[in-house]
């Protein structure tokens, strides 16, 4: 433990970015410059701490040992940079600089309003999110993870329109029932039992959970279990477990870069990250299978087997739940509820593989989804499309974009060599090895990756494969449950089918798939030769016709955008080469993180990330990670409670 | 520092003297009660500060009033507790005076009456006798209904009248509890009776008296369903009074509540007394969720804040009630540290309402709209307050209700531990309101009939943009900051001052927040010997 | 011989309690009195009847100070100036000196309800509740 400021400096480099963001509003350059050096700063204060972690050393800095100033009685406000702690602040931190270029193209090429709000939010997001990576007590975890709440509320508010308060207002009863009441409860309750034996009352994280817990819960079970599952849901509502993850998908009338790092990144994984916190190191793998839970009719089964069941739930129903979506933003944050499930479930296994697995899932999912996000939001920039149903033949328009979506899509399902695939090999490995019951969690996690597959590759589909003028139905999204005798539904997206009967009527249109591309007679598009082409124009002329008529019937209620027209223009999609389908601006960052999400698929060794998973289960489980696997899974779980 | 013990008796007489200066001046010359207060309450604020600094650092002052010894003279006691509370009260009042003087009301009954309140308010702080507690309160009610009623409309009168008969309702029901106190013990002095009480030979005599103290103070604090008289004080009052009564008034009750129950009667007293523990936790709880559902459903932005009160004193008195079944020093801290805070952040919120109101007109929550891109500043101390009142740390909001929970859990009182909890998601319920219409709602024609007034001249702007740093986390704005600023510098009616004492209590508010291990040790004697 | 030995008991309490009846009349009219103002304060419409019931609750409560300081055949609590004045018997004095001062109180509360009525009055031209609540929400 050596005390050092660099945690705090961490965490306030982008709070002095803020001052510095509103105070230079009137010059956007400027502005934007402060974003980018806060990143570039942050990330460097915290690969500069980085080798001597790795090396064993961990950095604290204290409020109470710096300026005699206790938080709260017995509590101190401390930050500590420890491996977990820099896993995520590193990958926070190195996602937000090439964020923050994309949010500058994004916000730009959209010339949204309140620009120094968003930068100021953003920013602040940031500050927040390392704070709870470097957070080295629950209180302090607590204080970051209700003011993350806090700041990214203007960003999921930003459009000002009815839709996106609503989503704010979700937003912030979601996330502070998670905060505010579990998370809290849950803090106090620890505090609490620590305080009824000796060593205690604590609340400071320790690798292998805390020992004052672990006696008082041999004092108190029941409250030690209710503890549990408070400080999991308070997490699980930022990591999107079900029941508690429908703010997640809502959120998405958030700009894209705010989806991209923070709903995909930093604000769910903080709660990924805290259910880590819990179970590693603040109730331990060992205290956590030592506190059996009676099950009427089951018997005693482990506080980790609820979780893990409701993470494997969630990401079984989230992926089928996203192939019925057809707002790509909101199939992309199904896809996330699902894949911080896979977090969720790994850690909640316990076995050593599991957890590396799950702990390496949390970069290698974030360089994946991010770059999807960034694909949907260079979409929505350049052409304003939103709807994967009208994205047919969009691959010649932006080439770039759609290639690294197909990348991104490949690392969702964990197809080797990309990031994914590592992080489920590893789960699989600590799944079979556990064995018995547990091969039910392997088994979600292959059904999953299959799901994954088909809610993503539709799009790639769509995108390459199909033309404006000739694409096949989507079964899924425009049939209604259960399908229908005809082939060919009414394109609607979601469940208001049934509702839309009226709709469907209009149905004196041909039955059949292929009888319909044969009325299609628009071969003769002529590809404009303007430099600006008429993206943004809607479909207004071929919504004469049968084709079009189909595409801009799509039932769009519920999303955000209806006012923009999406969908190719009426000349159809231009073509475009990599290099001029958007700006650098934007461009530059989602090349950049998709190589990120195939480096760390071929080369996880190489990567820093996966050196620092080991690291900590090494020091969870306190013993050399290549013993752990020669070691039996009961034994290994005795050992740390000992 | 041998003197120090005459601050106490300063304390209150200073105010109450001082009180009669704005009439006396007013009869020669016409704006004098700003001057007389100002100086008065600074100077009050000063002695405060050594006040603390001793009791702080070498223990409680003592005065004994005229050198009658306590059994039967009044004793004048500074101790952690009241301290806390002196400091508070003085350095409101000083704040509030920076925001009445373009603000209003400016007569130089209005200083009188100011100063009336403050010097009762001071006597509940610092009396030890539970008679003199009596004749205090009852100051301190005179001079609030006065201060009500100065309001503009007849609707004042009305409310102030309903406060009036329920207030001395209240009082009376007190003195009747003190009547059968007096009556089992033959004292009237805090420390006599926390040593006569337990040896009284007729308990039923106690607890009689017991019961009619908590209805009075229910009435008092404004406790659910007895806060009737509260919302429509706190709405017809005038806008600068509304801050330092809400501010001060129930927050002075609630302390002295508290002092009945921790140093008369006693913790371990009232543990055995039968339901006296579960009807105080009743009625606190009871109000905290009545008094957010309440708040909810307003309006009218003062009205709920209002009801807000009623659910935040909800909480304290919660508190007092886990301090008597659990015997809870945590939970013991937790209510002093919520009664100032809360005291604190009304104070702020109150004068953010009242400036809006000054500035536009607005009064209604829709009136809001749009708020965040006009005055910027305010709009984002308000903010900082609201989250703060919903308890998102660091704010001195968390920092009470952290210890406040704690002690519920700790007492394993589970349910009001449930309570406590689910308050952050209640008080979020109408926090959120206000801060979605001043920030995400923009403004329409419709709901601002008062458009900003005319931009005439940018006279005072090069302070003001001073003041327009950034000072807070979610002070944001969009290249139209200073704008809303801009006013011409004779009619505003927005001064500096105003918007720079709101902004003082927002910083305040999340200094504090930090505070939270100072204030437990500061209190730490005095828990230490009120609770065993 | 048990039973006797009961009922005897219950006669024993049955002549204090209408001893203390009878002895603390006083207390039983203060609550009486009690009752009545806080019944005016209630039923009554009228704004100054409901000022008459809050005085009259205040009172009630002043008697029952005084009567509680009473001492039976004691005089006024008026000590002789002599160093020793020897065995006197006087009333308590604190509560006398209380209700002086809580009388105080009560009358400056009156003083101040009555102007408030006096503005209403000035104001609705009513001083009856039910009416005043109608004119007010016809505003």
């Amino acid at each position: 433990m050596v005390a050092d400021i660099r945690p705090l400096a961490a965490v306030l480099v982008s709070a002095v970015a803020i001052v510095l963001i509103i105070a230079s509003h009137r010059r956007p350059n400027l502005r934007e410059g402060w974003s980018v050096v806060a990143a570039l700063a942050k990330f460097g204060i915290i690969v500069s701490m980085l080798p001597a972690v790795i090396g064993g050393t961990v950095f604290e800095w204290s409020l109470y040992e710096s300026t005699g100033i206790q938080f709260l009685e017995g509590i101190d406000f401390a930050l500590r940079a420890d491996p977990l702690g820099i896993f995520f602040a590193l990958l926070a931190s190195f996602l937000w600089i090439f964020t923050s270029f994309y949010a500058t193209g994004y916000m730009r090429g959209l010339d949204e309003h309140a620009q120094t709000r968003f930068f100021a939010s953003f920013a602040a997001s940031l500050s927040t999110a390392v704070g709870i990576a470097f957070a080295a007590n629950l209180v302090t975890i607590f204080v970051f993870y209700e003011l993350l709440s806090l700041v990214t509320y203007p960003l999921v508010a930003h459009n000002e329109d009815d839709e996106a308060r609503i989503a704010g207002r979700k937003y912030l009863t979601y996330t502070f029932f998670g905060g505010g009441v579990f998370l809290l409860a849950g803090t106090a309750m620890v505090y609490w039992l620590t305080s009824l034996v000796e060593g205690g009352p604590t609340l400071a994280f320790e690798a292998g959970g805390m020992e004052a817990l672990a006696a008082a819960a041999q004092a108190e079970p029941v409250y030690a279990q209710a503890a549990f599952f408070l400080l999991i849901a308070g997490f699980g509502v930022k990591a999107a477990l079900m029941p508690l993850h429908s703010w997640l998908a809502d959120a998405m009338v958030a700009p894209t870069p705010v989806s991209g790092l923070l709903h995909a990144v930093a604000v769910v994984k903080s709660g990924a990250f805290g259910v880590a916190r819990v179970i590693l190191e603040v109730y331990g793998p060992g205290l956590i299978r030592d506190l059996p839970l009676d099950v009427p009719g089951i018997g005693e089964i482990g506080l980790n087997i609820p979780v893990a069941i409701v993470a494997a739930f969630t990401l079984t129903a989230a992926s089928i739940i996203a192939m019925r979506k057809d707002h790509l933003k909101r199939r992309l944050a199904y896809s996330t509820t699902a894949q911080l499930s896979y977090i969720v479930l790994g850690l909640s296994m316990l076995h050593p593989y599991a957890i590396v697995g799950a702990l390496f899932h949390i970069p290698a999912h974030a360089f994946a989804k991010l770059t999807l996000f960034f694909c949907a939001g260079a979409i929505h920039v350049e052409t304003h499309t939103d709807y994967i149903s009208e994205m047919a033949g969009i691959g010649k328009r932006m080439p770039l974009t759609m290639t690294a979506f197909t990348i991104g899509a490949a690392g969702m399902a964990g197809l080797p060599p990309i990031a994914g695939f590592v992080s489920k090999f590893y789960m699989l490995i600590g799944a079979g090895d556990v064995g018995g019951s547990y091969w039910l969690f392997a088994a979600a996690l292959l059904l999953s990756a299959v799901l994954n597959i088909g809610y993503l590759w539709p799009v790639v589909y769509t995108a390459f494969f199909e033309s404006e003028d000739r694409h096949d139905a989507k079964p899924l999204l425009e049939f209604p449950r259960g399908g229908v005798v005809q082939s060919y539904g009414d394109g609607s997206d979601d469940d208001h089918v049934a509702t839309d009967g009226g709709e469907r009527a209009n149905g004196t249109e041909p039955t059949d798939t292929t009888e319909t591309e044969d009325t299609v007679v628009d071969e003769e598009f002529e590809y404009a030769v303007d430099k600006y082409p008429s993206d943004h124009t809607g479909p207004d002329d071929v919504a004469t016709d049968d084709q079009g008529d189909r595409v801009s019937s799509v039932n769009h209620h519920g999303d955000h955008d209806d006012h923009l027209t999406g969908g190719p223009p009426a000349a159809g999609w231009q073509r475009h080469s990599p290099f001029t389908e958007s700006t650098w601006l934007m461009l530059a960052p989602i090349a950049v993180i998709a190589t990120g999400a195939v480096v760390l698929g071929i080369g996880p060794d190489y990567a820093v990330f996966l050196e620092l998973a080991i690291q900590i289960v090494e020091d969870v489980f306190g013993m050399p990670f290549e013993e752990l696997s020669t070691v039996p899974f009961d034994e290994l779980m005795t050992e740390v409670t000992e | 520092m041998s003197n120090i013990d005459l601050i106490p008796p300063l304390l209150i007489v200073a105010p109450i003297l001082a009180a009669t200066l704005p009439i006396a001046l007013g009869l020669r010359y016409d704006r004098t009660g700003w001057s007389v207060a100002t100086i008065t309450s600074t100077g009050l604020f000063a002695a405060a500060l050594a006040l603390a600094s001793v009791v702080y650092t070498s223990g409680e002052v003592i005065h004994t009033l005229g050198g009658y010894p306590r059994t039967y003279g009044i004793q004048l006691v500074a101790d952690e507790f009241s301290t806390l509370i002196v400091l508070l009260i003085t350095g409101v009042a000083a704040g509030v005076l920076a925001y009445t003087r373009r603000g209003g009301p400016r007569g130089n009954t209005f200083y009188t009456a100011y100063l009336l309140l403050v010097g009762g308010l001071l006597g509940i702080s610092l009396t030890g006798d539970v008679f003199n507690l009596f004749v205090f309160l009852e100051i301190t009610s005179i001079a609030t209904y006065a201060l009500v009623a100065s309001g503009d409309g007849p609707e004042s009168a009305v409310a102030a009248l309903k406060y009036l008969i329920l207030g001395t309702v209240a009082a009376s029901m007190y003195l009747l509890g003190v009547a059968f106190v007096f009556m089992a013990t033959g004292t009237l002095n805090m420390v006599e009776l926390s040593t006569a009480i337990p040896a009284a030979e007729r308990p039923v005599l106690i607890q009689t008296g017991f019961a009619f103290i908590v209805v009075g103070f229910a009435v008092k604090v404004a406790q659910w369903p007895l806060h009737t008289w509260q919302p429509s004080a706190y709405q017809q009052a005038p806008d600068g009074v509304t801050p330092l009564i809400a501010a001060l008034v129930s927050t002075a009750s609630a302390y002295a509540f508290g002092r009945l129950i921790v140093t008369v009667f006693e913790v371990d007293y009232l543990a055995a007394m039968p339901n006296a523990a579960a009807i105080v936790l009743t009625i606190g709880c009871v109000s905290v969720l009545a008094g957010t559902v309440l708040a909810v459903i307003q309006t009218e932005v003062k009205r709920m804040l209002a009801y807000s009160s009623v659910s935040q004193f909800g909480l304290v008195i919660a508190a007092y009630g886990v301090v008597i079944a659990g015997n809870s020093e945590t939970a013991l801290t937790g209510a002093v540290i919520h009664l100032v805070g809360h005291g604190l952040l009304k104070t702020g919120l109150f004068l953010g309402a009242a400036l809006v109101a000054a500035s536009y007109g607005a009064r209604t929550v829709d009136e809001y709209a749009g708020l965040a891109t006009d005055r910027p500043i305010v709009a984002g101390s308000m903010a900082v307050l609201l989250f703060s009142l919903v308890g998102i740390p660091p704010s001195i909001g968390f920092v009470g209700k952290w210890y406040i929970a704690l002690g519920a859990v700790e007492s394993q009182l589970w349910p009001v531990a449930a309570v406590i909890f689910l308050s952050t998601m209640l008080t979020l319920a109408y926090a959120a309101r206000l801060l979605e219409k001043m920030y995400f709602t923009p403004a329409t024609v419709v709901e601002r009939p008062h458009a900003r007034g005319p931009v005439a001249t940018d006279g005072g702007d090069a302070d003001r943009d001073d003041d327009s740093t950034p000072d807070s986390e979610v002070e944001i704005d969009d290249g139209r900051a200073a704008a809303g600023l801009r006013g011409g510098a004779a009619r505003n009616p927005v001064s500096v001052g105003m918007i720079a004492i709101v902004v003082v209590v927002a910083l305040g508010a999340v200094a504090l927040g930090f505070a939270g291990g100072a204030i437990a040790e500061l209190l730490e004697p005095f828990l230490t010997e009120v609770i065993n | 011989m048990v039973t006797a030995a009961v009922s005897a008991q219950q006669i024993e309490r049955w002549t204090t309690m209408i001893e203390l009846l009878t002895s603390r009349y006083t207390y039983v009219l203060m609550f009486v009195l009690l009752g009545i103002g806080l019944y005016m304060i209630i039923a009554s419409q009228n704004l100054v009847k409901k000022l008459i019931g809050v005085s009259l609750f205040q009172t009630s409560i002043f008697l029952f100070f005084v009567s509680m300081a009473y001492v039976e055949g004691g005089s006024a609590p008026i000590v002789p100036p002599e160093s020793n004045p020897g065995e006197l018997l006087v009333a308590s004095p604190l509560p006398q000196v209380i209700v002086l001062t809580a009388i105080v109180v009560g009358i400056a509360l009156t003083a101040v309800g009555l102007a408030l009525v006096i503005r209403i009055y000035s104001e609705y031209g009513t001083l009856r509740e039910d009416t005043l609540r109608e004119v007010r929400a016809d505003e």
